[in-house]
């Protein structure tokens, strides 16, 4: 009877090693906000936030210092310069107008200036006061806020993707 | 069993051997097998399945090993495993969103993953080589992930000057400086300010003790649950600054009691010359002239006043001051005269200037003060409160210093009590089971305690002494960012060596300029070398910018220059002398070492230049889409109407050339003029000149905004 209490508790033994082997734990889906390095508020629900990754974020601090006067219909010092300009520059959120445009062409068009792309001058060129990078961040911040949102091209290289 | 079959092999015995062998087999197997199903090894095996789905599989398994991988950095005391499961994280290919986790690409930023490795920003356990172990809070590995929207505190921890990619971060240490939170708490890299509260030595000379009652009771700027700030009922911007404190009846009564008897440094009184109160105490304009001159001085940029347009009342003005919607409520009548005509005598910190005053003007707009900002209900909730009793006063004086009081508001003779509060400086780096949680029901890890302690500080120590704060959207999580990133003094040297302090600006003037730039606060809104407010235009170079007689008619009668700013400079009423002094002193030594006026040579400036500039100016380059000449133009640049006689023509040529080189953060971008252009566009520019006498404005101001972004 010994024996085979024995067998019975050795038998045993691997089943309690095998338990050790516990599966690896998902993290759960993290609140999108509380993963964000920052969120925009919806153009179109002022409830919702958009959440913005490093690069948007930077973006969209670029955006608010040198943009928002011209490219919103209000502005961090009250009333916007836009409805005050011929043609009328497209507000950032745009989708209609914007998504439309590739990144290289809005790339182009933000460093060196609307003249330079046979658009207006009163765009003036950015390419000599911001970064690359500083640029592409603008971009990619345009491109999260869109409305209708944007939908990256199908094909290899861009590096800017829908939220 | 009998002896004769001692020693001799029976089938059972065989059998029992056999089976308990292949049972050892197994159990040494585990051991193995355990090993070969690590977690690691089966992302490591689903990374090398993903990337054989990838079109560049060859680029994505180039540095693959099928071991673990680790960034080891000893100076730094990195040990980051992260990158054993986190395998394409320098991949660019695998940057877009539809990569699952952990495969994809980190995001660009300003530090190579490769030589600062993980841990120092997200926090985490790097050696560990277990998602929980790596990630969450376990009995062994206590520091978890740090939520990627607080992450701007792993910044901090090194950077303790601000960035402008950590605006969160920024807002957070402003806000702990703003609410004088190193008052009771030791900070890391937040200082103790010489002004926290404002004195009290002598309030009893301004306020009732009915007042002090409502205040303590009932803090005036509230922040309700969804986030909305209001002061007095009405909505605002204004950070709430006076928290509340947990105060019993007796308290209030002994407090209010305590307060209402200081009287240490009392203003002296000023008695306004009885034939001016003789003319206009008869006039039935009194009142609308008082109004009338409140606005034209600007008030309004420093204060806030309710006002109901269509139907709808909010808060019109700046924040630097306090909102006085219902301040003839508040003070003594004869105090407030005093203190408009000299309010460093009262509060030697004060940042409000000295204007200079006539009777007339003093009379008519404390009269408008005292009968137009009043609200007849504002005491109606103070019980009736007899002359305090000595019993009243002693114990309203210790619980000053018990309740913590003493430690931003000073009182002349009275200490605080030295390390009121905890010390702070190392919180950012504490595990869960350091912190008492007490019995709140929130997660236990260290965001969760930190903003349950801001939110309430009973919720997790019933015997809290902190006082109640509310919180504006958004600055709860910015004061928990700043909190995270105090870490302590850094374990290695190497660590140390990174920390970028936050530089203290100063500026200290001498002599006659010195006199006036004390007596009209000038800092209060302009920065000089760094230093001051960020209200108005940094003034550190105004005196290469301006000239000298525009800065003289400016100073006596400032105009805005910027039609959409809202908040503009208060009418100081300034002597010809003060102005003349500001004037000199700005033009001799506020100069940019790269604007030098001996290099632009006025007689170059030909009529036909200034033809050709101007044909520049509106046609090739339209700068009239950001800058106003005549009456059309656009709102974002200043006013040029007046360029001629405001700039000096080495500025302006030096700004077209680079204007971040004068002004780093200005929004008018860089253009690639040819010097021609440059020296075109400066001609045109100095032939405009304004008619110089301004026009007086007397428009009250549209909703408050911050002007902060478009300095000149």
């Amino acid at each position: 009877m010994r024996l085979r209490n024995l067998i019975f508790v050795l038998g045993l033994l691997p089943l309690a090693g095998l338990s050790g082997c516990r599966k690896g734990t998902a993290i759960p889906e993290a609140d999108p906000l509380l993963a964000a390095y920052d969120s925009e508020p919806d153009g179109t629900d002022a409830q919702k936030a958009i959440p913005l990754g490093y690069q948007q974020a930077q973006g969209k601090r670029v955006f608010y210092q040198y943009c928002v006067w011209c490219h919103a219909d209000a502005t961090p010092a009250g009333p916007s310069n836009r409805s005050n300009l011929t043609p009328v520059p497209p507000l950032l959120n745009d989708g209609a107008t914007l998504n439309a445009e590739s990144d290289e062409y809005m790339q182009n068009i933000i460093t060196l200036g609307g003249s330079a792309m046979g658009k207006s001058a009163m765009m003036p060129p950015y390419g000599r006061t911001l970064s690359a990078e500083e640029i592409r961040s603008v971009i990619a911040f345009a491109r999260t806020i869109a409305q209708p949102p944007y939908q990256p091209p199908g094909r290899p290289g861009s590096q800017y993707s829908a939220k | 069993m009998p002896a004769e079959e001692m020693g001799k092999v029976t089938d059972r015995l065989r059998f029992v051997f056999a089976v308990s062998s292949l049972i050892f087999l197994a159990v040494l197997a585990i051991s193995p097998l355990k090993d070969y199903n690590r977690e690691w090894r089966q992302y490591k095996r689903s990374y090398l399945r993903f990337a054989q789905g990838r079109p560049d599989t060859k680029k994505l398994t180039a540095d693959y090993r099928f071991s673990i991988d680790q960034i080891w950095l000893p100076s730094m005391n990195v040990v980051d495993r992260c990158t054993t499961c986190h395998q394409g994280i320098t991949q660019a290919s695998l940057a877009d969103k539809s990569v699952p986790q952990p495969f994809r690409a980190h995001p660009p930023i300003p530090h190579n993953v490769r030589e600062w490795g993980c841990t120092i920003c997200h926090r985490g356990q790097g050696p560990a080589t277990e998602v929980a172990e790596a990630h969450e809070s376990t009995l062994a590995w206590e520091q978890p992930i740090l939520p990627t929207h607080f992450i701007q505190a792993s910044c901090g921890t090194c950077h303790q000057s601000d960035l402008p990619q950590t605006p969160q971060l920024a807002r957070g240490r402003q806000v702990l400086a703003e609410l004088n939170c190193q008052g009771c708490h030791k900070l890391q890299g937040i200082e103790r300010p010489a002004m926290l509260g404002p004195d009290l030595s002598s309030i009893g000379t301004k306020v009732t003790r009915e007042w002090i009652y409502k205040w303590l009771k009932e803090p005036r700027t509230i922040v309700d649950k969804d986030g909305n700030v209001t002061v007095n009922g009405y909505e605002t911007k204004e950070e709430p600054r006076m928290p509340k404190f947990r105060l019993s009846e007796a308290d209030l009564q002994a407090l209010s009691a305590y307060l209402s008897v200081q009287n240490a440094k009392p203003i002296a009184l000023y008695k306004i010359s009885p034939s001016v109160v003789a003319v206009w105490s008869k006039n039935p304009e009194l009142i609308s002239q008082g109004e009338l001159r409140f606005r034209q001085m600007f008030c309004s940029t420093c204060h806030s006043l309710a006002v109901t347009r269509a139907g709808e009342t909010k808060l019109i003005g700046g924040d630097l001051g306090p909102e006085l919607t219902k301040i003839g409520s508040k003070v003594n009548p004869d105090w407030l005269i005093a203190w408009l005509r000299d309010p460093a005598a009262y509060l030697p910190h004060a940042r409000m200037p000295r204007y200079g005053w006539s009777d007339e003007d003093l009379y008519k707009v404390t009269q408008y003060i005292t009968t137009k900002l009043v609200d007849s209900d504002l005491l109606a909730n103070v019980p009736k409160l007899d002359p305090p009793t000595d019993q009243e006063v002693q114990l309203g004086r210790r619980l000053f210093t018990e309740k913590g009081c003493a430690s931003c508001h000073v009182i002349e003779g009275l200490n605080p009590q030295k390390d009121f509060g905890p010390d702070l400086s190392a919180l950012g780096g504490k595990n869960a089971s350091e912190l008492e949680f007490g019995t709140a029901k929130i997660p236990h890890n260290l965001v969760s305690y930190i903003q349950a302690k801001l939110q309430d500080p009973v919720s997790v120590n019933p015997a809290a002494r902190m006082p109640q704060y509310s919180w504006a959207p958004g600055d709860l999580d910015a004061v928990t960012a700043a909190l995270l990133s105090m870490k302590g003094a850094p374990l290695t040297s190497a660590l140390q060596n990174l920390v970028v302090p936050r530089k203290a600006a100063a500026f200290h003037p001498t002599g006659s300029f010195a006199e006036v730039y004390e007596r009209y606060k000038c800092y209060a809104c302009h920065k000089f070398n760094g230093y001051g407010g960020d209200l108005a235009p940094d003034l550190s170079y105004e005196g290469s910018r301006a000239q000298r007689q525009w800065l003289i008619e400016f100073l006596k009668s400032p105009q805005t220059l910027r039609p959409n700013l809202i908040l503009r400079m208060p009418q100081l009423n300034m002597s010809d002398k003060d102005a003349a002094t500001l004037a000199d002193y700005l033009s001799m030594v506020m100069q940019h070492p790269a604007v030098n006026p001996l290099t632009t040579d006025s007689k170059q400036f030909t009529p036909a230049l200034a033809t050709l500039g101007k044909q520049l100016y509106e046609v090739k380059y339209q700068c009239q889409s950001c800058h106003t000449i005549g009456g059309s133009g656009g709102y974002v640049g200043p006013n040029l109407n007046n360029a001629g006689s405001w700039l000096t023509p080495a500025w302006i040529a030096a700004w077209l050339r680079n204007p971040q080189a004068l002004v780093p953060d200005t929004i008018e971008p860089r253009h690639n003029f040819t010097e021609q252009e440059v020296n075109a566009l400066t001609a045109y520019l100095m032939t405009l000149r304004a008619s110089s006498k301004p026009q007086k404005s007397a428009v009250l101001p549209g909703p408050r905004s911050p002007a902060q972004g478009a300095g000149r």
